[in-house]
């Protein structure tokens, strides 16, 4: 009996004056409580913590896997960003160094870092800086910037261009596809290191590549089927031959700018694609730069000296010249369709333009802007879905500042709004309100938008943070891929573990109570079932559906009932032995007696005694089922990219340099498969011993 | 004894009759067909010689080789019963030929352009030579932790084994083997991360045994890490139950020592469950090596099944299913016998 306190103890004698005694004497004769079989199931389940930490861990998992998609309305399973892939987790895309918070003369970026200017001439480098496999960190400063007074920057895909003010010209990070040519002892040294760093892993790949020569076709296939292989070995090969490739697609960087200087007061505009670099001069002179694979058009502009504004698609580099009547690119036929906003019907080039001219463009990736001699706007490229039209100006209003991203562009109007618009799929286009009024100047990069006031201190940003978990191969966010991919691996397990069951039950407890022939032919076909080798059948079944002309929806459904089709018989042999017992028991005996039908005794009377250990079986196998789906996914014959699931998100890490280099993209996915297995399972265990009437608590 | 083996061996063979009909069901649902491949092939050989014939010619001549071609095969019926038994070897083709696997013709790789036979035969060794080496390594390990841990039940050690050990079984082994990989190769770099010897090597003997098992020694260590977590708990889940037994309390009574109590008295007893397990696993693994031998670029069975999956080369396939069923098949006819050899009971009531 508790010790009672002083309070306890009064309402008691009350309780009794009035009510009698009767409760308090049982309790006192300290009868044993009767608890019913659950109740007492779930009080022994509650004692063990592990358990229960297991338990709360499946089910937030559940909440977040089958709730977490609701919160993200712009995710779609074929999303790529070429200029996104493989980053590394960080939140920091949009921190502004604090140095740089108050100070801001620009901010440019194209890929997952960005690069910052402050009026002093510091240069800053934030976001994810490590570069891939080349074991570069761009955010590396090399000493002789870092020293220098600096007054132009701006950042490619891989590398940063910085512009002193004695109009030396800086270059930094990757330099394999010759986005710079350095004589920068400092920067040279750690390319050279860097080299040495990814060397090992040239031996590595070369070890393997010789390894499976033997077996040329699984080599291509796994490359077909994850981008990621081909390219990491691309990116290497083209590291072991420097030498060999360099000069071939590649514009070097003009002579005089490698070591001489450039007339600074004279630049109109420095700005880096995806691995090419531009400088234009007020009279017309362009310097042009750097991978000519990216840029199929490079050639045309190598020696153009009547442009006035230059800037770079993803694709093609685009430029107007003096003439100011269309958009230069060295083709016919690129972006000759103009239109006055992005939702709106195309019309030829001279039909629109008429008589005005273009004064300057801003390119995001795909598409871009440009400003007409009246100050009005126009847009030309394709559009992706998803982007949001530009919103209406006011009377009077006119554009200030134009400043374009990946997919986006903000944009700062003479009544001092900022307006975002075009791609959103990253929230490029959320503008805080309180930048409004404020902003004196604009910047956007990549998926960032910062807004500055007439200090050069930073009013507002927004944007892109960063990928929590990183990203993948094709650019996508691992984190929603993880949450979707459960979504699909649980379902798979879910719906597989549940045909099985009913399977396992039916058969179990027919052949269990009927006994004779029923039970001899059904326990034989269980066997034949129980002797097919799992995984191979499963690959050879699915490798078949695969030939086959079905949905893709369709084929998850048949890979489910693949599953659940061939794991039933160790239900089945469990409730017929279990069916087998309770056959025997009174109460069986008293159903029948009283003239019950023999199938509603089976299934009625005789089901709900064996539900525990159905119950468990269930758990466990529901793991299982987890499990072998994402083997299958993994070897590539389950579901197939772009559907994720948590198998094949593991198959393009297949290979020790994804390993080594992208941790990222196995070790949050491999942690969100094992634990849900883990902890699954665990409370499967449990469940078991907590059933068991037999077991003692301490086995 | 005799007859309880013929009896198993009997119920043995018709269940991989039964199997290997639906296999070639299977098999037969894709697409892909042997005899119209090979009459294209011979009308593209014949190109210059059939310049001048009409269309119409060519079609004839097309029709009259695929019609050869399938008789040759004994697909020239839509009997799927007929068809099976020719493949089997047990009915004629069109030309009174029996060729089917009884008479040792395993059909035809397009892929690696030889017979299945040879193109098996080398990743049919290295699979079983890692699988006896894998199994080997892990029952050395089990068996003694899952004793000591049933022996010294619910002490610290034991609950930590038990928390490892549920580790152990619900890690994919694909996530295992990853992060072995990293381990290994990229933090440690003792291993090499893949492959079967030194790229250029061509050793002999002692050498070659050595090289191999440097390259093979991580594949092991993996394969035998994911089987420790179920062996070791099945081990001791039987050792405890063993333990429980009237008889060794008896055993205790009459103050034989601890040691002869656990080792003759209980560890017999347990044995039967794990004679299951064992041979059970092992078949398993057979299954399961298909994942290392993808992730460690091992030239095994599993590799060339996935990659002939991967080319459709389906007579490889049925072959090698065929090879994964059988030894199922003889696996469970182990564990039959044993268990007639292990516990009396089993013989009598058969």
């Amino acid at each position: 009996m508790k010790k009672k306190n002083f309070f306890g103890r009064l309402s008691g004698w009350v309780r009794r004056v009035f009510f009698g005694g009767s409760r308090d004497l049982a309790d006192s004769i300290d009868v044993e409580e009767v608890v019913s079989p659950i109740g007492q199931i779930v009080r022994n389940f509650l004692e063990r913590r592990l358990a229960v930490g297991a338990m709360i861990v499946v089910i937030l998992m559940f909440l977040l896997v089958f709730f977490g998609p609701l919160f993200m309305p712009n995710y779609y399973d074929s999303y790529t960003e070429v200029t996104q892939k493989n980053v590394a987790p960080t939140m920091s895309m949009m921190k502004v160094p604090s140095g740089l918070k108050n100070d801001i003369k620009m901010i440019d970026s194209y890929g997952s870092f960005s690069v910052g200017l402050s009026n002093s001439g510091d240069v800053y480098v934030w976001g994810a800086t490590q570069l891939g496999t080349t074991g570069i960190d761009i955010s590396d400063i090399p000493e002789a910037v870092e020293n220098d007074t600096i007054c132009y920057v701006a950042a490619g895909i891989d590398h940063i261009i910085a512009i002193s003010e004695s109009g030396k010209v800086y270059g930094w990070g990757s330099n394999k596809h010759g986005q710079y040519i350095t004589t920068d002892k400092e920067v040279l040294e750690q390319l050279e290191e860097a080299e040495e760093s990814v060397s090992e892993e040239d031996q590595a790949i070369l070890e393997e590549a010789g390894a499976t020569t033997e077996d040329a076709e699984s080599v291509e296939g796994e490359e077909s089927a994850d981008e990621e292989v081909s390219e990491s070995s691309d990116e290497t090969d083209v590291a072991a031959s420097t030498a060999a490739s360099a000069g071939e697609n590649i514009i070097p960087m003009p002579d005089e700018l490698v070591n001489g200087t450039i007339d600074v007061a004279n630049i109109k505009k420095l700005v880096c694609g995806y691995q090419c670099t531009a400088i234009l001069m007020n009279d017309g002179k362009l310097y042009i730069w750097g991978n000519a694979n990216a840029y199929q058009n490079i050639s045309s502009f190598v020696d153009k000296d009547d442009l006035t504004d230059i800037d770079f698609t993803l694709n093609y580099i685009v430029g107007i010249t003096d003439a100011g009547t269309s958009i230069y690119t060295g083709k016919r036929g690129l972006y000759d369709q103009y239109r006055s906003n992005i939702n709106e019907a195309g019309k030829s080039s001279k039909k629109f333009l008429g008589k005005r001219k273009i004064v300057s463009i801003y390119a995001t990736n795909n598409h871009l802007c440009g400003m007409l001699s009246d100050g009005s706007l126009f847009f030309a490229g394709n559009f992706p879905s998803d982007s949001v039209a530009m919103p209406a100006l006011h009377d009077g209003e006119t554009i200030v500042q134009i400043e374009a991203g990946t997919y986006h562009y903000t944009a700062l109007t003479s009544e001092g709004r900022v307006l975002s618009w075009g791609g959103s799929t990253l929230k490029q286009t959320d503008v805080p309100t309180k930048v409004d009024g404020k902003t004196a100047k604009v910047f956007a990069g990549a998926f960032q938008s910062y807004a500055v006031d007439s200090n050069g201190s930073l009013v507002g940003k927004w944007g892109l943070k960063g990928y929590l978990f990183g990203t993948d191969g094709y650019g996508a966010d691992i984190f929603q891929r993880i949450i979707q991919g459960g979504k699909m691996t649980m379902t798979i397990g879910a719906v597989a573990v549940i045909i099985s069951t009913i399977i396992g039950i039916v058969v179990g407890c027919l052949s269990g109570y009927f006994g004779g022939t029923v039970d001899i032919v059904l326990m034989r076909i269980a066997e034949v079932f129980a002797a097919i080798p799992f995984l191979p059948f499963a690959l050879i079944l699915s490798a078949v559906m695969a030939q086959m002309d079905i949905s893709e929806n369709k084929k998850i459904f048949i890979l489910m009932c693949i599953l659940g089709v061939l794991t039933w018989t160790g239900l089945a042999r469990m409730v017929r032995g279990q069916v087998l017992v309770a056959r025997e028991n009174e109460y069986v005996t008293a159903a029948k007696a009283m003239g019950v039908k023999e199938g509603r005794i089976a299934f009625r009377h005789i089901l709900p005694n064996i539900v525990s250990i159905i119950f468990v079986t269930l758990t466990l196998d529901f793991a299982t089922c987890m499990l072998t789906e994402s083997s299958l996914s993994y070897l590539g014959f389950g579901v197939t990219y772009p559907r994720p699931t948590w198998g094949n998100m593991l198959s393009g890490s297949n290979n020790s340099t994804i390993i080594k280099n992208y941790w990222w993209q196995w070790v949050f996915t491999s942690i969100f498969l094992a634990v849900t297995c883990i902890c699954i399972n665990i409370v499967g265990d449990t469940l078991r011993d907590v059933m068991d009437p037999k077991s003692d608590r301490d086995k | 004894m005799g007859k309880y083996v013929l009896k198993r061996i009997g119920y043995m063979l018709v269940v991989l009759v039964v199997l290997s009909f639906l296999l070639f069901l299977i098999y037969n649902l894709v697409p892909n067909n042997r005899a119209y491949t090979d009459a294209k092939a011979d009308m593209a050989a014949q190109k210059t010689r059939l310049r001048n014939a009409s269309d119409e010619e060519k079609d004839k001549m097309f029709d009259e080789m695929y019609l050869e071609y399938q008789r040759q095969y004994g697909t020239d019926t839509n009997n799927m019963a007929v068809r099976y038994l020719r493949w089997v070897g047990l009915m004629p083709n069109y030309y009174g030929k029996y060729s089917g696997l009884l008479q040792g013709d395993f059909g035809y790789s397009y892929e690696l352009k030889d017979d299945v036979v040879n193109v098996v035969k080398e990743p049919m060794k290295n699979t079983i030579f890692i699988n006896i080496f894998a199994t080997i390594l892990a029952l050395g390990i089990t068996i003694p932790l899952g004793i000591v841990c049933a022996v010294h039940k619910g002490s610290k050690g034991d609950q930590a084994m038990q928390v490892i050990t549920i580790i152990g079984y619900s890690l994919p082994t694909f996530v295992t083997a990853i992060l072995f990989v990293w381990i290994f190769c990229s933090l440690l770099g003792i291993f090499p991360p893949s492959g079967m010897k030194t790229p250029g090597s061509n050793y002999t003997g002692w050498k070659w045994f050595v090289d191999r098992m440097y390259y093979m020694a991580l594949p092991l260590i993996t394969m035998t890490f994911c089987s420790l977590g179920s062996m070791t708990r099945y081990v001791r889940a039987s050792m405890i139950d063993a333990l429980s037994l009237d008889c060794i309390r008896t055993a205790r009574a009459k103050g034989v020592t601890e040691k002869a109590v656990i080792y003759s008295h209980a560890w017999r007893n347990a044995l039967i469950p794990i004679v299951t397990l064992v041979v059970g696993w092992f078949l398993g693994i057979f299954g399961g090596s298909l994942i290392f031998e993808t992730t460690f670029g091992i030239n095994g069975m599993g590799k060339l099944m996935i990659s002939s999956l991967r080319t459709q080369d389906f007579d490889v396939v049925i072959l090698m299913q065929l090879f994964y069923v059988a030894i199922s098949l003889i696996g469970n006819l182990i564990i039959d016998i044993v268990y007639g050899l292990v516990d009396p009971r089993v013989r009598v009531s058969a």
